[in-house]
C-alpha cells in the first residue's frame, strides 16, 4: 500500500474499487442534495419564517426533494453491491450486530419521503408556523438518522474481530466511537457546497429557460457553498488528527498524498467559483461548471482517501492478501461486459428520456 | 473449507423466515403493481391517442401518481430492505448470490435506474408531453420495469432449479435456469392481474366521472385480466421444472406448503372466475369496495406462492449448493467430525442464564443450526417440535434430521453438540431450572456417544429426499 491508487493493487480489486467509487459518487452527490436540502429546508423555517418560505432556493428544494431522495436511493444501490463484492464479512457483521437500529433506516427514509411530499403542499390557510417547522425538521432528522446510521456502520465494519465479539455480548444496538460525531459531522457539512452547485444549476437552467431569473437565489446559494467549503475543509483537518496514526499516515504518505492534494485542490476551486458567484450575484454556467469540476476533485480525492484508510485497517485484521483473492475470484465470475453493455445503454436511454421533456415548451 | 461465522441475531418469538417471508411479499406486491401497472399504462395511453377511450388519458394521469407515491420509492426501499433482512437472516446466502450474480445484479440496477428516470420525466412533464411523447416514456418506463423483473427472476429461479450451474458453476446456465421461464411467465400475467384489479380501485376514486365513464374504462382495465387463462399451464410448466422432493411437498408432503399453494390457488381462482364472468363475460360495473377486496385476494394469491417458492427451496437455500443451515453440503462430512461451533468465536450474549457448560454449547448449536428456521420457545419452537419425544427418540431424530423430514438439512455436529442440543431442547421443555444434570458425564456417556455416532453415519450427510441408490 505504498503507491497511490490504483497501482499496487491486484486487477480485480482496483477494478471493484473504481466502480464502487463511481457509483458512489453518483450517490453521494443525491444524498447530499437531500440531507443538505432537508437541513436547509428545515433552518429556513425556523429562522426565516415566511421570506424563506418563498425563497428560490427554498421553493426548488421542496419541489425536487422526493425526487432527489427517489434518485439517492436508486443511485444507493449500485454502490451496496460493490461493497458487498469488496467487503462483504465486514458489511455484513455490522449490519448484524446493529441489528434492528440498522433496519431502522428503511422506515425513516420512507417516513421522510412522504413528509417530504406534506412539506411539498400549500399548507391549509390558518394552519400554525409551528406544525410547517415540526415537519421540516421530521424531514431533516429522518434523513440525518440515516447519515448517522451509515457512519456508525462504516465505523463497526473496520474493526477487528476482537471489538466485534465484545459489541455482540454486551447486545448494544448503538456502536459508539470517538470518531462517529466528527465522522458525521465532516460529512453532513461537506453535503452544502454539493447541494448549493446542485441547486446553482437548476436556477441557473430555470432562468435560462425563461422561468425565472438568473440572480434567483445566486447570493444565497453561493454564500451556502462557500461556508460549506470552508467549514468542511477546516473540520477535516481536525478530523485528520483523529485518524489512528497508520491512516494519518496513508494519507500524508506516498499512497494517499496525491488524493489529498487533489481533494485540497478541488475544495480550493470550489471556494473561488462560490466566491466568484457570490461577487457577481447571478448564476453563471462557467464559475458553475469550474466548481462543479472542483467538487470532482474533491470527491474523487476523498473517496480514494477513505478507501485507501479502509484497506489499511482491514490489513491489520483480516489481513489484504486474503481480501485480494476474494475479490480475484469475484472477477472470475462472466457477466462484466454484459453488464458494461447494458450500463451505456440505459444511461443513453435515461439521457434521451431527460432530453426529450427538457425540449418541451414551458 | 470452514464455514464464515456471523453473529447471529434474534427476532425473539417470531421466526427468521416469517421477517423475510413479510416484508418479501409486501416487496413482491409493489413490483407486480409497477410492472403490470407500467404495461396498462402504455395500452391506456394507446387507448386514448386512437380515440378509442375519451378518458384513458386522464386515468393513466392519475394512475401514475398513485405509482409513483406507492411504487418508487416504498417498492425501492423494502427492495433494500430484502437485502438487508437477507443478511439478518442467512448472510453467506445472499453472500452466495452477490458473488455468483453481482454482474446481473449491476444489470438490473441499471434498468431500475431507467425506469426511475422515465417514471420522473412522465411524472414531472406528462401534461404538457404530445401523445407520441407520452406513448414514449410510458413504454421505456414499462419495458425497464419488465426487464427488472427478468433479470431478478433468473437469481430467484436459480435458488431452486439451478439447472446446469450446480455442474458447471457457469452464471449463465445458472440464470437460464429450467424455472427461468415458466416462472417469468406467470410472474408477467400475476403482474398484470395486480395491476388490472388496482386499476379498478383507482377508477372508482375518479369521482368526477359518471358511472357509465368509469365502467367504460373498467371493461378496458379487465382486458388485462384475460392472460389468467394461462396460469393452470403455466403454473403446471413451473411445476414440472421443480426437483421432485419440492413437488412432492406441494402435494401432501408438507401440508404448511399444501396449505399455502392451496390459498394461492383458491385466491386465483375467485379472481379468475369473478374476471372471467362478472367483468368479462358480462361487462358488469365493479365498486371500489368489491375492486378493494379483489386486490386483497391478489395480496393473499401472491402471499401464498411466494411462501411456496421460498419453502419448497428446503433443506437448500440454493439447491445442491447450500443447505438451509448455512452449510455447505461438501462441508458436513467435516463439521461432524470437527464440531460445528469449534470454531464459532462469538460467545453467548446470555451466557450466564444457562444452568451448564453442556447446555451453553447446545445453545451455541441452537444458535448455528437451528436458529435461521426454529425458535427455542416462540414460533416454530423446537420445545414444541421436540419437547415431547423420548429421549432416545429426540437423539436419533435429531442425529437422522434428514430421514425424520426430508425437507431438513443434515445434523452437522458433532455426538457431543448433538446430546448438548438435546440437552437444552430437555432443559427448555424443564421449565429452565437453575440445577441440570450434564448427560456427558454419566457413566453411560460412551454408550449413549456410540449410538449417536452410529445413527449419524447411517443417516450419511446426503439430503433426506435422495433414494438409497442416489446417496453418495
Amino acid at each position: 500500500m505504498d503507491a497511490p491508487f490504483p497501482s499496487g493493487l491486484p486487477f480485480p480489486t482496483a477494478a471493484y474499487l473504481v466502480l464502487y467509487l463511481v457509483t458512489l459518487w453518483v450517490h453521494i452527490a443525491f444524498m447530499n442534495y437531500v440531507l443538505a436540502g432537508s437541513a436547509t429546508l428545515a433552518a429556513g423555517l425556523v429562522v426565516g419564517g415566511r421570506a424563506a418560505k418563498e425563497h428560490p432556493i427554498c421553493a426548488l428544494l421542496r419541489d425536487w426533494m422526493p425526487f432527489m431522495l427517489s434518485a439517492a436511493i436508486t443511485a444507493g444501490i449500485a454502490p451496496l453491491l460493490f461493497l458487498q463484492v469488496l467487503y462483504k464479512e465486514q458489511f455484513y457483521t455490522a449490519n448484524l450486530l446493529l441489528f434492528f437500529r440498522w433496519m431502522a433506516i428503511l422506515p425513516a427514509l420512507i417516513l421522510g419521503f412522504y413528509l417530504g411530499y406534506l412539506l411539498k403542499k400549500e399548507p391549509a390557510p390558518g394552519r400554525g408556523r409551528g406544525g410547517r417547522i415540526a415537519l421540516g425538521i421530521a424531514v431533516f432528522a429522518c434523513f440525518a438518522f440515516v447519515g448517522w446510521s451509515w457512519v456508525e456502520n462504516h465505523l463497526l465494519s473496520v474493526q477487528p474481530e476482537e471489538c466485534w465479539k465484545e459489541h455482540y455480548v454486551s447486545g448494544a444496538h448503538l456502536y459508539a466511537s470517538p470518531e462517529l460525531l466528527p465522522r458525521l459531522l465532516l460529512w453532513f457539512v461537506a453535503g452544502f457546497p454539493t447541494m448549493a452547485l446542485m441547486v446553482g444549476w437548476q436556477l441557473w437552467d430555470r432562468g435560462r429557460r425563461g422561468k425565472g431569473d438568473p440572480a434567483d437565489g445566486a447570493r444565497a446559494g453561493s454564500a451556502i457553498g462557500l461556508a460549506g467549503v470552508v467549514v468542511s475543509a477546516l473540520w477535516a483537518w481536525r478530523y485528520f488528527y483523529l485518524l489512528s496514526d497508520a491512516a494519518q499516515k496513508i494519507v500524508s504518505g506516498p499512497a494517499g498524498r496525491l488524493y489529498l492534494l487533489l481533494s485540497i485542490a478541488g475544495g480550493a476551486i470550489e471556494l473561488v467559483a462560490f466566491a466568484a458567484l457570490l461577487r457577481r450575484g447571478r448564476w453563471s454556467p462557467g464559475w458553475l461548471a469550474l466548481g462543479s469540476a472542483g467538487l470532482v476533485a474533491n470527491f474523487v480525492g476523498t473517496g480514494v482517501m477513505n478507501e485507501t484508510i479502509r484497506l489499511v485497517t482491514l490489513d491489520g485484521t483480516v489481513g489484504l492478501p486474503l481480501l485480494f483473492a476474494r475479490h480475484a475470484a469475484s472477477w472470475k465470475v462472466a457477466g462484466f461486459p454484459v453488464f458494461l453493455f447494458f450500463l451505456a445503454l440505459n444511461v443513453g436511454l435515461m439521457a434521451f428520456c431527460v432530453r426529450r421533456v427538457r425540449r418541451l415548451p414551458n | 473449507m470452514n464455514p464464515p461465522y456471523y453473529p447471529v441475531s434474534d427476532f425473539g418469538p417470531m421466526m427468521k423466515g416469517m421477517v423475510i417471508g413479510g416484508l418479501g411479499i409486501v416487496h413482491v406486491f409493489l413490483a407486480m403493481f409497477a410492472i403490470g401497472g407500467g404495461l396498462l399504462m402504455c395500452y391506456f395511453q394507446w387507448l386514448a391517442q386512437t380515440g378509442r377511450s375519451p378518458n384513458a388519458r386522464r386515468f393513466v394521469d392519475g394512475y401514475f401518481k398513485a405509482l409513483v407515491l406507492i411504487s418508487f420509492v416504498v417498492g425501492a426501499v423494502t427492495g433494500v430492505a430484502m437485502w438487508f433482512v437477507s443478511i439478518q437472516v442467512s448472510p453467506r446466502t445472499i453472500g452466495m448470490m452477490v458473488e455468483e450474480f453481482h454482474w446481473v445484479w449491476g444489470i438490473e440496477w441499471t434498468f431500475f435506474s431507467l425506469e426511475i428516470t422515465a417514471g420522473y420525466c412522465f411524472y414531472r412533464c406528462s401534461a404538457r408531453l404530445p401523445d407520441r411523447d407520452r406513448l414514449l416514456l410510458l413504454g421505456i418506463y414499462s419495458a425497464a420495469s419488465w426487464f427488472s423483473l427478468f433479470w431478478i427472476n433468473g437469481i430467484l429461479t436459480w435458488q431452486l432449479t439451478p439447472g446446469d450451474w450446480s455442474r458447471t458453476r457457469e452464471v449463465w446456465s445458472g440464470f437460464f435456469n429450467p424455472g427461468f421461464l415458466p416462472s417469468l411467465l406467470f410472474r408477467t400475467v400475476t403482474a398484470m392481474t395486480v395491476a388490472s384489479l388496482a386499476a379498478c380501485v383507482v377508477i372508482n376514486t375518479m369521482a368526477d366521472l359518471d358511472r357509465a365513464a368509469r365502467k367504460a374504462l373498467i371493461n378496458k382495465a379487465a382486458h388485462f385480466l384475460f392472460p389468467m387463462a394461462a396460469m393452470p399451464f403455466l403454473s403446471a410448466w413451473y411445476f414440472g421444472t421443480m426437483p421432485e422432493d419440492s413437488r412432492r411437498m406441494v402435494f401432501g408432503g408438507s401440508i404448511v406448503m399444501t396449505l399455502f399453494m392451496g390459498l394461492a390457488t383458491g385466491a386465483s381462482l375467485l379472481i379468475g372466475l369473478y374476471a372471467g364472468f362478472a367483468l368479462l363475460l358480462k361487462r358488469l360495473y365493479i365498486n371500489g369496495a368489491t375492486a378493494t377486496l379483489l386486490v386483497a385476494l391478489s395480496f393473499a394469491a401472491t402471499a401464498g406462492g411466494e411462501f411456496v417458492r421460498e419453502g419448497v427451496r428446503k433443506p437448500y437455500t440454493v439447491r445442491e449448493a447450500l443447505y438451509s443451515t448455512s452449510v455447505a453440503p461438501e462441508e458436513v462430512t467435516r463439521l461432524r467430525a470437527e464440531g460445528c461451533v469449534a470454531r464459532d468465536p462469538y460467545p453467548l450474549r446470555d451466557a450466564a442464564n444457562y444452568p451448564n457448560d453442556q447446555v451453553r454449547l447446545g445453545a451455541k448449536v441452537f444458535r448455528f443450526h437451528c436458529n435461521v428456521c426454529h425458535t427455542m420457545d416462540g414460533a416454530n419452537a423446537l420445545r414444541h417440535l421436540a419437547g415431547d419425544w423420548t429421549p432416545v427418540q429426540r437423539r436419533m431424530n435429531i442425529a437422522q434430521l434428514q430421514r425424520t423430514k426430508t425437507f431438513m438439512p443434515p445434523f452437522s455436529g458433532t455426538p457431543e453438540e448433538l446430546e448438548a442440543l438435546v440437552r437444552l431442547i430437555e432443559w427448555a421443555t424443564a421449565g429452565r431450572p437453575r440445577e441440570w444434570p450434564v448427560s456427558t458425564d454419566r457413566e453411560d456417556w460412551p454408550e449413549g456417544r456410540r449410538r449417536i455416532r452410529a445413527w449419524l453415519d447411517e443417516a450419511g450427510v446426503a439430503p433426506g429426499f435422495l433414494k438409497p441408490g442416489e446417496r453418495r
